[in-house]
């Protein structure tokens, strides 16, 4: 890197507390152009108080926060979040000349606003500047919607383009071309970008240096990737390091309560106690889950066994059977937002043993639970916001914990939490299934899944499932190429 | 396009037929309420219903929903209905001249019941209305007797909405009744919603803040039947005087069982009747009066059951 | 609901188990409802002296009773995220049905159990239309205020009916127990029935949880469709009850009787604390919202302000209680 470049963001000493907790007690952070840089820290380490700050979203308490354009001026910072932000029912070329529009009262001219997008989304993208420019956003895949939006960012004269995962939801395909792209931007016209993501391999691809946010502080400042290691990468975001090589020697009860999962062309037995993983893109996991969670309208999945409906026709009777759920869609189909920690931790179990009243013990039950979990909260009284987003994921796991359940089925439940948190919640995976629970897991991460599953269904792009590979043909090769993702 | 050439053609044979219906020199009177949620106007409207049929003319009824433009397209629908006179409560009196231009322009005889026109109108047939501040004298006078019976000289007022024409008039008739006869008017509170609830808190209201009120002008039925309900649940039933202005079968009770001293009765019924008799008069070609302002006949309670209060109830609601 | 900061860490672990919150955290923003509440009664003794006297306090409770009933039910409703705008015309309804079956030989008990009936229908088809079809509450309850408005002045032809029946006041301002009038201890009742389900009842945590994250609530299990459909059901019979003990008050039945409390009723609820995007609120602060209408009301009447002016008080009560709201939650 130049020294001599002027930085775009130049951050120093920044201090942010809210209320009694101090979130950041010195952080410095600096973006050159043309960079492209990795902002790494476990779940509540700071970044995103950070980021906030930047954006100007939330006020500092102290410290610099310096921003200086090379063209003079203060630089656009576009955030591009790991959930899209396009309006759904708008055309791609109506999202990007959204932002173009000078006033409310300004006309829209459908030719000059197609022109605009058109040229916007050419920069980086012209097959689908070709193609998707009168598609509605909704139509669009997870990948094309970001490119749609990093398009729009630049077209309003970003030069700091800052992403937060962008690639969660991506499949192998999609990252590699998102990634010609980003270096493309960099090197192309200069701009500088922040990547944030828990993929180490992704990080090693992309990015030419790191800073790691631990705890409120910087701990490594801004240094080239080739200086560090994985390991001292891990170690500096003040994660364990140690992977658990040996596999756990949970003996599966063969005689009985079991499943068979019956697809299409498919036929799945699982046994209790196993962890079977589902992986591939959302298409074909998400029509399985919704068979076992009793969401699906039409289905083309059903469950073979004893005393089980062959798919149960709504959440409440899932639950009332014993079939758990976490999601990594925690804003949607998880936290019960408005509720205490209490509430939300306890909701399930008064749906699965009828409680109809709030009954005093639970309080204890509840900081049991959270005790259990190494929940960092303030109080069980506090409403999820106050929590941190890994801390929240383990809530959702929370419910089913220590309950007597059949199934429980996770889906993405590591989606944006740090490497920390999700050691914790693959323990919190097995020790249910030790329990003799059946344990259904979709990810995208293929590595976690070849860590901890005893047998992986791997579906492709198009929601077909490809096979089922036992444990003893694991392998991230044969995985990528059946469901056509990257780990 | 055939669909829509056979709508105009059976549309134009409608016209044709009520065209021709018109021909047979039977009229058709339009009564247009401002709306139909308070009693009055459908007393109103039974007068006109009832004159309609004494004269031998159809009858046919709009409702403008208190809105100046329903009103004006109520007008529209009935001349081109074939409508040949107009009896009309107007939604206000500042709504009336664009209406009074095109039924003068259609030569549609149009009177006016309950509201007269704006001030300085014309294009009109008659105009009959109660006489708001003859009447507000009256009852002024009325409720200071009451008061003074009564041992004081403090009154209270239950009233209309202020902005209202008719609330301006009884105000100003009582306000001048009141200094003549030595009583303080010491609180008004207007209506908003015209409930008997409302009215009862308001009685309450007035009655805490003022202890030493002896009497309550009521400007509307409901102000007279929530005062009476106020002084009841006090244990003051007769000892506070209540006179009430328009008069219903409930404050006709009320004025039986003491609870109401003086009902100043607005003729809804006649008035109906009265406008419906001008424009067929106009229809006719024979002489009509344009101004018919009429004074509230009080009715108290030790008359209530003489022939001249029949005869006064008798156009006021129907029977 | 912030206590104060006991972390539960893995770390300490011979800390002590932190305490339920107290009564004061939990009902801090209702404390505040009351305390203006007084402020503004003491305010207007100021002027008024008779403000303070019981029988302006009787008045106040008398006057507000309806509201604080249909505020309850409004308040479960806005608690799931809905809204019911048509509590205001089943209130209306209730009293010419109930009215005008007593006029036609029916007992008190069967018409009000009859008056009671719309509003228990109402609610139903209110949530059946939400639930079933999936139809947004704000377009079913304005179909419903609409219909049972129009109903109200169809079933009487839009006359008001008296009440002759010599006994009905006493459902109104009877007292089961001495010295308590009726009308309070309805109101006692349905208070302290509804915290009590609210907060202590699991289905009282749906009607919150359905509010919050109905997505969420839903893959937990949680009725959700059922939970919608009583509390529309709740909000209908509740609209219903304050419509009967009205028409017991003034022994007269109206057809726009309820024409100005439907309003009323989502501001008494939004001064609670409520959140109109659901989620939040609490029977106690409703009731408090309602109170505090009323003693605007009152205060205009008695200080002499013109009555034009109320809506203009209560508007910057409403703007006053929301910022509290959100300034003490920042």
């Amino acid at each position: 890197m130049d020294s001599n470049k002027t930085a775009l963001i130049s951050v120093r000493n920044l201090m942010k507390g809210f209320g009694a907790t101090k979130v950041l007690r010195g952080v410095n952070f600096t973006v050159l152009p043309g960079e492209i840089h990795a902002l790494l820290g476990g779940n509540g380490a700071g970044k995103s108080t950070m980021i906030r700050i930047i954006t100007g979203a939330v006020r500092k308490d102290d410290g610099d926060v310096v921003l200086a354009s090379p063209r003079g001026g203060i630089p656009k910072i576009a955030v591009v979040h790991q959930e899209l932000a396009l309006l759904p029912d708008l055309t791609v070329a109506e999202n990007i000349a959204l932002v173009h529009a000078a006033s409310a009262a300004t006309l829209v001219r459908n030719r000059s606003q197609a022109a605009r997008a058109h040229e916007a989304l050419c920069l980086i993208d012209p097959h689908l500047a070709h193609h998707a420019l009168h598609r509605k956003a909704s139509e669009l895949s997870m990948h094309e919607g970001q490119i749609v939006e990093i398009a729009r960012a630049l077209s309003t004269g970003a030069e700091v383009l800052l992403l937060d995962e962008p690639t969660a939801n991506l499949t192998a395909g999609e990252t590699e071309r998102l990634f010609v792209v980003l270096r493309r931007l960099a090197t192309e016209k200069n701009i500088g970008i922040v990547f944030v993501s828990h993929r180490m391999k992704e990080i090693r691809q992309l990015c030419d240096v790191c800073t790691i946010i631990r705890d409120g502080m910087t701990v490594i400042d801004a240094l080239p990737l080739t200086h560090l290691s994985d390991n001292e990468i891990i170690h500096q975001m003040g994660q364990p390091t140690e992977r658990s090589v040996e596999r756990d020697k949970r003996v599966l009860d063969q005689a009985g309560g079991g499943v068979v999962l019956r697809g299409p062309e498919t036929s799945v037995p699982v046994l209790k106690g196993q962890i079977l993983g589902l992986a591939g893109a959302p298409a074909g996991p998400s029509r399985l889950i919704a068979v076992l969670n009793g969401t699906a309208a039409n289905a083309d999945w059903e469950v073979d066994a004893k005393d089980w409906p062959k798919r149960p026709t709504s959440p409440r009777q899932a639950v009332q059977l014993g079939i758990g759920h976490v999601s990594g869609d925690r804003r949607l189909k998880g936290v019960l937002s408005q509720l205490p920690i209490v509430d939300n931790v306890l909701a399930s179990r008064r749906v699965r043993e009828g409680r109809h009243l709030v009954r005093g013990s639970e309080r204890d039950e509840c900081l049991g639970l959270v005790k259990a979990l190494k929940l960092k909260a303030g109080s069980i009284w506090d409403l999820p916001s106050t929590l941190s987003g890994g801390n929240q994921q383990k809530l959702l796991v929370a419910r089913w914990l220590g309950m007597p359940l059949k199934m429980v089925v996770f889906e993405e439940p590591t989606r944006g939490v740090d490497i920390g948190t999700k050691r914790e919640i693959y323990e919190l995976i097995r020790n249910m299934a030790g329990q003799g629970t059946i344990v259904v897991w979709w990810s995208t991460e293929n590595v976690e899944l070849l860590e901890l599953c005893d047998e992986i269904l791997a579906f492709d792009t198009e929601g077909r499932a490809k096979g089922l590979l036992p444990q003893d043909q694991f392998n991230e090769d044969a995985l990528a190429d059946l469901t056509g993702m990257a780990a | 396009m055939k669909t829509i050439v056979k709508a105009i053609a059976m549309a134009a044979a409608v016209l044709v037929a009520q065209g021709a219906h018109a021909q047979d020199k039977k009229f058709t009177v339009a009564y247009i309420a401002p709306s139909l949620d308070i009693d009055y106007w459908q007393w109103v409207a039974h007068g006109v219903q009832q004159k309609a049929k004494e004269l031998g003319m159809d009858y046919v009824e709009y409702t403008s929903e208190n809105s100046p433009a329903k009103q004006m397209d109520n007008a529209r629908v009935a001349v081109t209905r074939g409508v040949n006179a107009i009896v009309i409560g107007p939604v206000s009196s500042t709504s009336t001249p664009p209406l009074l231009n095109y039924l003068a322009q259609q030569k549609v005889p149009i009177a006016f019941a309950g509201i007269g026109p704006q001030p300085g109108e014309t294009k009109f047939t008659s105009s009959v209305t109660a006489n708001n501040y003859e009447t507000g004298l009256a009852q002024g006078k009325y409720t200071c007797e009451l008061a003074k019976e009564r041992g004081g000289s403090e009154v209270g007022m239950l009233s209309l909405p202020q902005d209202r024409e008719n609330a301006q008039k009884y105000l100003k008739g009582a306000q001048e009744a009141f200094n003549a006869n030595g009583c303080q008017l010491v609180q008004m509170l207007e209506t908003k919603g015209l409930t008997i609830n409302e009215a009862v808190t308001q009685a309450n209201d007035l009655l805490t803040a003022h202890p030493k009120v002896k009497a309550i002008y009521g400007m509307y039925d409901q102000a007279g039947t929530g005062a009476a309900k106020a002084l009841a649940t006090r244990g003051l039933k007769g000892k506070i005087g209540v006179t009430v202005a328009d008069g219903s079968p409930t404050t006709i009770q009320l004025l039986k069982d003491g609870a109401i001293q003086g009902i100043f009765f607005q003729e809804a019924v006649g008035q109906g009747m009265d406008a419906t008799e001008q424009v067929y008069k106009a229809l006719k070609g024979e002489k009509t009066t344009q101004n018919m302002a009429l004074v509230m006949p009080l009715v108290k309670a030790a008359d209530i059951d003489s022939e001249d209060a029949k005869k006064v109830i008798a156009r006021v609601f129907p029977q | 609901m912030t206590t104060k900061a006991t972390s539960m860490t893995s770390n300490d672990k011979t800390a002590p188990p932190p305490k339920s919150p107290s009564l004061l955290s939990v009902y801090r923003s209702e404390l505040a409802i009351a305390i203006a509440c007084v402020v503004l009664l003491v305010g207007v003794g100021f002027f008024v002296p008779a403000a303070l006297s019981s029988g302006n306090f009787a008045n106040i409770l008398q006057a507000s009773a309806p509201l604080v009933i249909m505020s309850l039910g409004v308040l479960i409703v806005i608690i799931t995220g809905g809204i019911d705008l048509s509590v205001g015309s089943i209130f209306s309804l209730t009293g010419m049905v109930t009215a005008l079956a007593m006029a036609n030989g029916f007992s008190d008990i069967s018409a009000s159990l009859a008056g009671l009936g719309v509003g228990i229908v109402f609610g139903s088809i209110n949530g059946a239309l939400i639930t079933l079809v999936g139809l947004a509450p704000f377009v079913v309850t304005l179909i419903t205020y609409a219909v049972a408005a129009s109903l109200a002045f169809i079933v009487t032809n839009g006359r008001s009916l008296g009440v002759n029946s010599p006994d009905y006041w006493l459902f109104n301002s009877g007292e089961f127990i001495p010295g308590l009038p009726n009308f309070i201890l309805f109101c006692l009742i349905f208070t302290v029935a509804l915290e009590f389900v609210l907060r202590k009842v699991t289905a009282g945590r749906w009607f919150y949880s359905v509010g919050s994250s109905p997505m969420a609530a839903y893959l937990l299990g949680i009725p959700v469709k059922r939970t919608r459909f009583a509390a529309y059901v709740i909000s209908g019979t509740m609209a219903s009850f304050a419509g009967l003990l009205t028409v017991s008050y003034i022994l007269n039945a109206e057809a726009t009787a309820g024409a100005s409390l439907m309003l009323q009723a989502i501001a008494a609820v939004v001064i609670g604390g409520a959140s109109l995007s659901g989620g939040s609120g609490s029977a106690i602060g409703a009731v408090l919202g309602a109170l505090m209408i009323t003693i605007i009301q009152n205060g205009v009447n008695l200080i002499g302000i013109n009555s034009f002016w109320q809506g203009s008080v209560t508007g910057l009560a409403i703007l006053v209680a929301v910022l509290i709201d959100r300034f003490s939650h920042r």
